[in-house]
């Protein structure tokens, strides 16, 4: 830190209510790659003190939603989703040893621009809390969407119970969060799980067995692109994925958060972000039963190349609708 | 039948959305009574969903999942993020817009409003009750402390 930076942040932390005494203080010594390093801290700091005290030094060290993240993080050590779920007055009480040092610990890891749901290893998606852990890919908000579409449509088809006996295949499972979704909302639903990637298995797996699912996932170390996989996978009723689908151009411009931390396999498509795609239409035309379906979201640009590329290669699949999601930015897509 | 109890409490012709009063309202469950409820068509809404900056998708990876949701009849909006998961968001903010648009119609008949001030009214009998009370004790205590200075001084 800079002597000038320095002086701002005893400016900032001097007006604080109550206000820290830099007299007495420990050092968190733990330093970030840039050379970042947390704020001192007395043993008198409430709560709501070190979330102001980490929103400001998060933005003065241009990490991306300094607010939300100190608030994600010290909910989290005190035992809560969010800030608001903790008490009023808990909020105005002096963190515990062990609660400083905690919030101190894992937002000095936020300082490395390493994702809050890294930093927390969980993260919330639907009805459920699933655990995270680089690099392992974190559920996007668009996806929960995808997870929607897919019950709404099934109970269309097969009725406000789903039906019996139905199965499933996911392609690129990452933490879990679809497969486990709709293993949540469908009991007879079976569902097998692949992804490229040892460590998203294990996290797959992982995540069935918190949630007491994993006599219903089978999860392999798979690749769609690659591996032989129709003797591995029996017929299904419907395929759903959320692929690799960014332009191998785009992957340049992302996000530290992302390009520091995140599985980059799972999300470059290749040049027109279709690699994958590809081979999952391939194998859902070989692997649906009849009248099957797959869902799969994809980027913007998509739908009318996926279209085409389906009317004049791929005489077994039907292209049936694209959706917009909520930004009007996605798309999910269904075929049979 | 309610709409021209409004019109007689207002005195003039109630706006639009009041005279709406036809629309099929619904017990919802809530804090163990049951409240009526409007229920909400979706043509009459628009969301937003704010994700902060960048392209969306698997491009963006932010924590931000606020729902904003715009009732145009009436131009009431309401934000929600009170959890991590945008789908419960969407749900919560459906739900809190449905106890606004029962305070907006049913105005001073609003069942949820005279709750809101059955339970103020309720904390405020409360604390004067616990005050009365500690003051009793003070004045006990002061009494005790008095008795014995007097018993003191008596003394030879």
């Amino acid at each position: 830190m800079t002597s000038k930076t320095m002086w701002l942040l005893g400016r900032l932390m001097h007006r604080h209510r109550g206000g820290l005494k830099l007299s007495s203080f420990v050092r968190s010594a733990s330093c970030t790659a840039e050379g970042a390093v947390a704020p001192p801290v007395d043993s008198s700091v409430t709560a709501e003190q070190a979330v102001r005290l980490w929103a400001q030094h998060f933005t003065l060290h241009g990490i991306s939603e300094p607010l939300l993240s100190s608030q994600y993080i010290i909910a989290h050590v005190l035992g809560r989703k969010t800030l608001d779920g903790v008490d009023r007055r808990r909020l105005k009480d002096p963190l515990t040893d062990t609660e400083r040092v905690s919030v101190w610990k894992l937002c000095t890891k936020r300082l490395t621009s390493m994702p809050v749901q890294y930093v927390i290893q969980e993260w919330d998606f639907r009805d459920l809390t699933l655990k995270m852990k680089p690099p392992v890919f974190i559920p996007r908000p668009e996806t929960e969407e995808l997870v929607g579409l897919v019950l709404e449509d099934l109970r269309l088809i097969r009725g406000e119970s789903y039906g019996t006996d139905l199965r499933c295949l996911e392609v690129g499972c990452g933490s879990g969060a679809i497969s486990l979704s709709l293993l949540h909302s469908i009991p007879q639903l079976r569902v097998l799980a692949l992804d490229q990637s040892q460590a998203a298995v294990c996290l797959t797996r992982e995540n069935a067995n918190r949630l007491g699912l994993q006599d219903k996932l089978e999860v392999q170390h798979l690749d769609v692109m690659g591996d032989a996989l129709l003797s591995k996978c029996g017929p299904v009723h419907f395929l759903v994925s959320n692929p690799p689908y960014l332009l191998t151009q785009e992957m340049q411009s992302l996000q530290t958060e992302i390009l520091r931390f995140e599985d980059h396999a799972a999300l470059d498509g290749g040049l027109d972000g279709l690699s994958v795609i590809r081979s999952i239409l391939v194998l859902a035309s070989k692997l649906l039963k009849e009248r099957g379906r797959v869902y799969l979201e994809v980027a913007p640009c998509h739908p009318p190349v996926i279209r085409q590329m389906i009317e004049e290669t791929m005489p077994g699949l039907l292209y049936l609708e694209t959706r917009c999601d909520l930004t009007n930015r996605r798309k999910k897509v269904k075929q049979v | 039948m309610s709409s021209l109890l409004l019109r007689i409490l207002y005195g003039f012709s109630p706006p639009l959305h009041r005279q709406l009063f036809k629309w099929p309202f619904v017990l919802a469950a809530g804090k163990k009574d049951l409240i009526d409820l409007p229920v909400l068509n979706e043509e009459d809404l628009e969301e937003q969903f704010v994700r902060g900056s960048g392209p969306g998708g698997q491009a963006t990876n932010k924590t931000s999942n606020c729902v904003v949701l715009k009732h145009t009849p009436t131009g009431i909006v309401v934000k929600c993020h009170q959890t991590r998961s945008v789908t419960h968001n969407r749900k919560l903010a459906r739900d809190i817009l449905r106890e606004k648009l029962e305070v907006e119609y049913k105005g001073e008949e609003s069942e949820l409003l005279r709750r809101q001030n059955e339970s103020i009214q309720r904390k405020q009998v409360k604390r004067r009750k616990v005050n009365e009370n500690i003051e009793k004790k003070r004045r006990f205590k002061e009494t005790l402390n008095a008795e014995d200075f007097g018993f003191k001084s008596q003394e030879p």
